[in-house]
């Protein structure tokens, strides 16, 4: 089929544990055979990747998640069955990969991106973008090893997110660095989904897989316990792990940016594309809904709700919105969804946190409010001027005769 | 937002495939990885180089340590050079450290190419674990290395013997032949080693000691003339892969004589069933370098 692109066939994947693995001559000779078990980390495992899809990877340690992205990536061959790759394929397992102290930033960089699959002249057209994000212009000419830890990350990390390949493989590289680092590498995911580039993610991290992937896979044992939509496979992983009810509810706030009385309780949060599907990043311009669901122990009538916007990498305060405020009546009875949709997202790029509350609309009581404990990621409209600040601004120019080039 | 699409695009394992179709998809995907190829040599050369004053220099220091010893013991303490009978079309005549320094190049190529790629591949364990790139590249890497100091010193014999001798005659054209016979023997041998080191380290131990034995059997410091009064010991030299190679390319640089054609079309030979038993070897095993590396 011409629109997977990845997918393995009965794959099975085992490795040898030895006891003691014999490398020499005479230990191959004295030691009458190798002791080791068989040990399965891939057991039939059959998934189809679609093109342009992000898919998460989650399970526990050891589950199986990291040999599978290795046969994907053909580091790992698998001992039966199939493995199809369609197209060229950037596995991003570790940062630095192929740095050698000896050489100089300008040096790794060459050598790092032709290992990423890069031609040179690819890597002479990223080079700059590379070090200007890596913000170490001026130690480009001296060896790495003689780099801070901080300054050998940012240029390792610099190289990774330049990879611009059909089909992207990503493991744990996210959960390194600040979040400057993150925001930058969930924006790179973000710019490949929306260029219908295909993205793998293997993470630990159950809110990252649920803020960049629409799809996900559960793998627990080397065997695949679930496939579908990422929150009910996070929540299908958690119910699993924890032993708890599957009830699609996202991850509890911290309890440090939660307060209200309780009287109304806000069970999940999800931000919504133009299909109505949950998505993790948007366009700008395009449409956006945010929806609220909440439960409340007895019906409320002057209940409001409010959503407020902030960014993430400066904490401004970008746009606050409440059904009070757009004289809506509410009233919260057992359990129910409050949508709000904005036509046209007018944020620019960048990663938004988001508050939600739900308080008593007159006076000050608030029943349960979570602070900044969501995100989505806004990425560039390429049908859109592009333009700095916070919102896209619709703007005309007009030019006197005088300015018009000839 | 660029928009080209780069990455190494792995070629799909057709089980069908013949066994042309499959080595002509083997040579394709080694040529598309030919930037990752040349940054690999590159960092072989750089950091081998990197922080010395005299760079590249230094890979002149062993041989022509070795030539000044070796001169020092036949010429001056033994008189009776093993190559004394040696002698040009132009009647110009051939000092035994030149005559000696242009074998000792080209098989310094073919010994550094085989000695380091055994290695090539068990010291690049933590790109394998992390990356996918043609295996084969590593073992082409470092023999591409050791052809680019060759060069270096080539350039030194080859002034050497302008100001020592006098020109060369259109014999060196057959050079570039010759190089490229090595070349192939000794990638032919790498692939091999490399991928039997994967399984048995002791194979570059054990290789080190070969190769100096194997020098010993190389008409490298005496010429084949020289061995000629024992027809069981030439006849056994004659079989030896690099005897035609050294004898040519000493010929075609030093002595303005033409190759020793016979000896270096068996030459070929070689090469060839080095390639194809080492390519072979190579590919049966590099599947499970990353597991075991």
């Amino acid at each position: 089929m011409a629109d997977v692109a990845v997918s393995c066939a009965d794959v099975w994947k085992s490795y040898r544990v030895y006891h003691q693995r014999s490398h020499t001559l005479k230990e191959k000779v004295l030691s009458r055979r190798n002791m080791y078990e068989e040990f399965w980390a891939l057991k039939d495992v059959n998934l189809e990747v679609a093109v342009g899809s992000t898919v998460g990877v989650v399970g526990a340690n050891g589950s199986g998640k990291s040999t599978l992205l290795k046969t994907m990536a053909g580091i790992l061959f698998p001992n039966k069955g199939r493995v199809t790759v369609n197209g060229s394929v950037s596995p991003l397992l570790e940062l630095g990969t192929g740095f050698h102290p000896e050489l100089t930033g300008r040096e790794n960089v060459a050598l790092a991106g032709s290992l990423l699959g890069h031609s040179r002249r690819d890597m002479e057209r990223k080079y700059d973008s590379i070090v200007e994000f890596a913000g170490i212009e001026n130690f480009m000419d001296i060896p790495v090893k003689n780099y801070s830890t901080g300054m050998y990350t940012r240029l390792a990390f610099a190289v990774a997110i330049s990879v611009d390949p059909e089909i992207l493989l990503i493991d744990e590289v996210l959960s390194v660095g600040d979040e400057s680092f993150q925001l930058r590498c969930h924006e790179r995911i973000a710019e490949l989904r929306a260029d219908g580039r295909t993205v793998v993610l293997v993470s630990h991290s159950l809110d990252t897989v649920r803020a960049l992937c629409k799809r996900a896979v559960w793998i627990e044992k080397g065997e695949v316990r679930k496939v579908g939509l990422s929150h009910e496979v996070v929540a299908a992983y958690l119910g699993g792990v924890h032993q708890q009810v599957a009830d699609n509810r996202p991850r509890q706030p911290r309890p440090e940016n939660r307060y209200g009385t309780g009287a109304a309780e806000i069970t999940s949060v999800s931000f919504l594309d133009s299909d109505g599907d949950e998505s993790p990043s948007f366009c700008t311009g395009q449409p956006f809904t945010v929806r609220v669901a909440y439960a409340a122990t007895e019906p409320i009538d002057d209940a409001t709700c409010g959503i407020a916007v902030f960014r993430a990498d400066s904490h401004a305060y970008v746009f606050g919105q409440s059904t009070h405020g757009a004289r809506i009546k509410l009233r919260l009875s057992e359990a129910g969804t409050i949508d709000m949709t904005v036509p046209a997202l007018p944020v620019l790029k960048g990663q938004y946190l988001v508050t939600v509350s739900l308080e008593r609309a007159e006076v000050k009581e608030v029943f349960d409010l979570h602070d900044r404990e969501y995100s989505f990621v806004v990425i560039d409209n390429p049908a859109l001027p592009t333009g700095d600040g916070l919102f896209h601004v619709p703007t005309t120019w007009t030019l006197s005769q005088s300015t018009v080039p000839a | 937002m660029a928009t080209t699409i780069s990455g190494p695009r792995r070629p799909d394992p057709a089980p069908l495939a013949g066994r042309a179709t499959r080595v002509v998809a083997w040579i394709r995907e080694l040529a598309g990885a030919r930037d990752l190829t040349a940054n690999l040599v590159r960092r072989d050369l750089k950091v081998r180089h990197r922080g010395t004053f005299l760079g590249m220099l230094w890979s002149l220091t062993t041989p022509l340590l070795i030539v000044g010893l070796y001169y020092f013991i036949f010429k001056l303490l033994f008189p009776q050079s093993p190559a004394t009978d040696v002698a040009r079309p132009d009647g110009r005549s051939v000092p035994f450290a030149v005559y000696f320094f242009a074998g000792l190049t080209i098989w310094n190529l073919f010994a550094s190419s085989i000695l380091t790629s055994a290695t090539s591949v068990t010291s690049a364990g933590y790109m394998l674990n992390k990356v996918y790139f043609p295996r084969a590249i590593l073992p082409l890497s470092t023999v591409l290395s050791a052809l680019v100091t060759f060069g270096f010193e080539l350039c030194v014999l080859l002034l050497v013997t302008l100001a020592v001798v006098g020109l060369p005659s259109a014999q060196l054209l057959w050079l570039p032949v010759i190089v490229a016979v090595v070349v192939a023997l000794a990638f032919g041998l790498a692939m091999l080693l490399s991928a039997v080191n994967v399984f048995l380290r002791d194979t570059a131990h054990f290789l080190a000691v070969f190769v100096q034995l194997w020098f010993w059997g190389t008409p490298i410091i005496y010429s084949l003339r020289f061995v000629s009064r024992r027809p069981g010991l030439a006849r056994l030299l004659k079989l030896n892969p690099m005897t035609g190679t050294v004898v040519s390319f000493r010929n075609v640089v030093v002595l303005n004589h033409a190759p020793s054609f016979k000896l270096l079309a068996y030459d070929v030979g070689c090469a060839l069933v080095a390639l194809v038993i080492g390519a072979t070897v190579f590919a049966r095993f590099q599947r499970t370098f990353s597991e075991i590396v």
